[in-house]
């Protein structure tokens, strides 16, 4: 009960607020910093940090699980192509998705899930159920 | 034992992404992940092709299919050279 009592607590709160201070994993250890702005990507929330990097919601401390995702259906056409254009365009200029928890990096991963599970064979999971509802959507 | 029918889809959908190693993609796997994608995209193109059938998602896959080449291209040609052994 208590769990379930502190789940709910932290569900109602989540996600922090602009400006807060945030306890999250970053590559190297656990770290505090300073919250600037959170985004819905494709698939899930990335984190964006004063310092510009940018981390997946899973890696902040305090995280509902189990964690929110975005359906497949939800993601418009006009969404996925800006999406599209923006990743040629930094590949274009030459970053390098190498460079852990920075746009590029961050975006192509939320990019490849999503196409992922747009496209993947349907079967009984979730991935295909959320394939039948994005072709129900373009009908 | 959980089954598919018994597990929530958040805990679905982080597990399928986890088995195909896209929830955080390692630094050295970019291109071998976006290779995997493609084939995925590839394998539905052609059954849309073959059934002749969604001549929107068929356009949209075709459309995926290009942006992944052309990220896979770009990935592989900003891609750290390996070491010149003349030179060690």
């Amino acid at each position: 009960m208590k769990s379930t009592a502190k789940q709910l607590s932290t569900a109602a709160n989540w996600p922090p607020e602009e400006g807060e201070t945030i306890s999250l994993r970053s590559s190297t250890a656990s770290e505090t910093a300073i919250l600037k702005e959170v985004r819905w990507g494709l698939v899930w929330r990335d984190f964006v940090l004063e310092d510009g990097r940018v981390i997946p919601e899973h890696r902040i401390s305090g995280c509902p699980q189990p964690q929110e995702w975005r359906k497949i259906s939800e993601v418009t056409d006009q969404e996925r192509e800006e999406c599209e254009e923006r990743l040629l365009s930094m590949a274009g200029a030459g970053m390098d998705p190498r460079e852990r928890d920075q746009s590029f990096w961050a975006e192509l991963n939320q990019y490849l899930a999503y196409t992922y599970l747009r496209f993947k064979p349907p079967g009984p999971t979730v991935q295909g159920k959320a394939q039948g509802e994005a072709r129900d959507t373009e009908r | 034992m959980t089954t598919d029918r018994d597990e929530p889809d958040e805990l679905q959908v982080w597990r399928v992404l986890s088995e195909a190693g896209l929830v955080e993609i390692r630094l050295d796997e970019f291109a071998e992940r976006i290779r995997d994608v493609k084939r995925i995209v590839t394998g539905r193109l052609f059954d849309l092709l073959n059934f002749n059938t969604g001549i929107q998602e068929r356009e949209s896959a075709a459309y995926s299919l290009g942006t992944l080449k052309g990220l896979e291209l770009k990935v592989l040609a900003n891609a750290p050279k390996p070491p010149d052994p003349s030179e060690m």
